[in-house]
């Protein structure tokens, strides 16, 4: 048991470090709104996958590099994205069983709520941002989830 | 297709929820820190460091490609340039003779009304870093931080007039707030009457606005708006913006005044710092109260003005 989840742990920080620099590739404005949060997906897919091997750690190391790359309060992103891959480490037997539609609706919850973390605290820090964009994140994260759990698991399955 | 292919598959990790609470404890307390007491200025900073080899990473790619694309050109792509950036050098220094006379005269004029504040004086370049920040603000981030002297407030410009001020300093980068940002806003002033106001962010690139018009006010569409100093933030007399529309609604107290702004806030490459001239009066001494003339109504929320 042990040995599996500390090999585990390197596809987990290289997905983590990828999907990172995805995050921060700048793109053409017409295209950036429509970006996936691709971090926040790997981080669900390694919470449902093996939250034993520090789904929760890395929830929110990857947070706190969102909140210091994006410039935003420091530990807005890691309290919504622990928040929410606890969440996903709860759902985690269910989600397993269901269809890849009913996998992608769940996902969409998940990401919705990290989005209402987000939305609610800048708003209490003072500065929200009122443009209904951000709330297309969480559909095409949803889009989005069932290559990425395709392309994932069958990297680690080498 | 969709599959997990884990062994792992007992009930819950022990202590998730506790782990989970920990975390969450601990960033509501980062937040709290950062933002009420900001005893995190030193941590930001730090982390900034290690954050800039990835942003120089991502932007990297596209660097090298612009570098490419420029030693591959043409030797006669590169005799047109040289040409047209000559014509332009010898129109500037045209103008630069006048402007210099006329810098003079503003400085003299300004003692008289003792009031030297805002002139800027030393400049830094910076170069805008190909990385992409929050899609929903407008923010850029600028190789030129805390070790280049940058400092949190200080104005930017671009070789069109009034680019932003910085948010936030690192060590290598720094922060910029757009003039367009929703949260910023700047004190101007009317170039062809000197009619006072702020120019507030719509979260629009390319698009600012004056709420707090009068419609009795003078201003008409075509105006220039420059900087008034006041506040001490933004050095006096640079170009924000050309007055595009003027709405007057006869019901309302306050006219529509769509501004758009004179710095390329979408396309600028290279960006310019600025610090106040070394003998200008201290920023806090100019208070509004002191220089505004009775003929004006003033502005309202004029001490926030340069408040992000």
């Amino acid at each position: 048991m042990m040995r599996t989840e500390r090999v585990r742990r390197l596809p987990m920080a290289l997905s983590a470090l990828v999907a990172l620099t995805l995050a921060i590739v700048p793109l053409p404005d017409v295209i950036d709104a429509f970006r996936p949060d691709f971090l926040v997906l790997v981080v669900f897919y390694w919470s449902i996958e093996s939250p034993r091997a520090g789904g929760l750690t890395l929830a929110f190391v990857a947070g706190i590099a969102l909140d210091i790359l994006k410039g935003a309060v420091l530990g807005q992103h890691a309290l919504a994205l622990t928040l929410m891959a606890a969440w996903a480490t709860h759902l985690r037997l269910r989600l397993r069983v269901f269809s890849v539609l009913s996998q992608s609706l769940t996902i969409f919850a998940l990401l919705t709520g990290y989005q209402f973390i987000l939305f609610w605290i800048d708003g209490a820090t003072g500065n929200p941002v009122t443009s209904f964009g951000r709330w297309l994140a969480p559909v095409i994260g949803a889009l989005v989830w069932p290559a990425l759990v395709g392309t994932l698991s069958r990297l680690h399955e080498r | 297709m969709v599959a997990f292919r884990s062994s792992d598959t007992s009930a819950r990790p022990t202590g998730l929820l506790l782990r989970c609470i920990l975390f969450a404890l601990l960033a509501l307390g980062l937040m709290i820190f950062d933002k009420r007491y900001d005893h995190l200025g030193k941590i930001r900073r730090a982390l900034s460091i290690v954050a800039y080899p990835a942003q120089v990473a991502v932007a990297s790619p596209f660097e090298g490609w612009a570098w490419l694309r420029e030693s591959l050109s043409t030797r006669e792509a590169l005799r047109a340039d040289k040409a047209r950036l000559e014509e332009e050098l010898r129109v500037a220094q045209f103008r630069l003779q006048r402007f210099e006379a006329l810098e003079a005269e503003t400085r003299r004029l300004r003692a008289l009304r003792d009031n030297t504040a805002g002139v800027g004086a030393r400049f830094l370049v910076g170069n805008v870093m190909d990385v992409d920040l929050d899609a929903f603000r407008e923010r850029v981030l600028v190789d030129k931080g805390a070790h280049d002297g940058v400092y949190v407030g200080q104005a930017v410009l671009d070789s069109g007039g009034v680019f932003g001020q910085v948010a936030r300093v690192g060590e290598m980068t720094s922060e910029v707030i757009l003039i367009s940002d929703a949260a910023h806003a700047i004190p101007v002033q009317d170039n062809r009457n000197g009619l006072r106001t702020i120019a507030v962010g719509t979260g629009d690139v390319g698009h600012i606005k004056l709420p707090y018009i009068s419609t009795a006010a003078d201003i008409v569409k075509g105006d220039l708006l420059v900087t008034s100093g006041l506040g001490g933030g933004f050095p006096a007399g640079y170009p924000v913006g050309m007055v595009t529309e003027v709405k007057r609604d006869p019901a309302q107290s306050l006219a529509d005044v769509e501004v758009s702004p004179a710095a390329a806030l979408d396309r600028a490459q290279e960006l310019l710092f600025v610090w106040p001239s070394a003998g200008a009066a201290p920023a806090a001494t100019l208070t509004p109260a002191t220089t505004k003339p009775a003929t004006t109504p003033p502005p309202p929320h004029a001490g926030e003005a340069a408040k992000k």
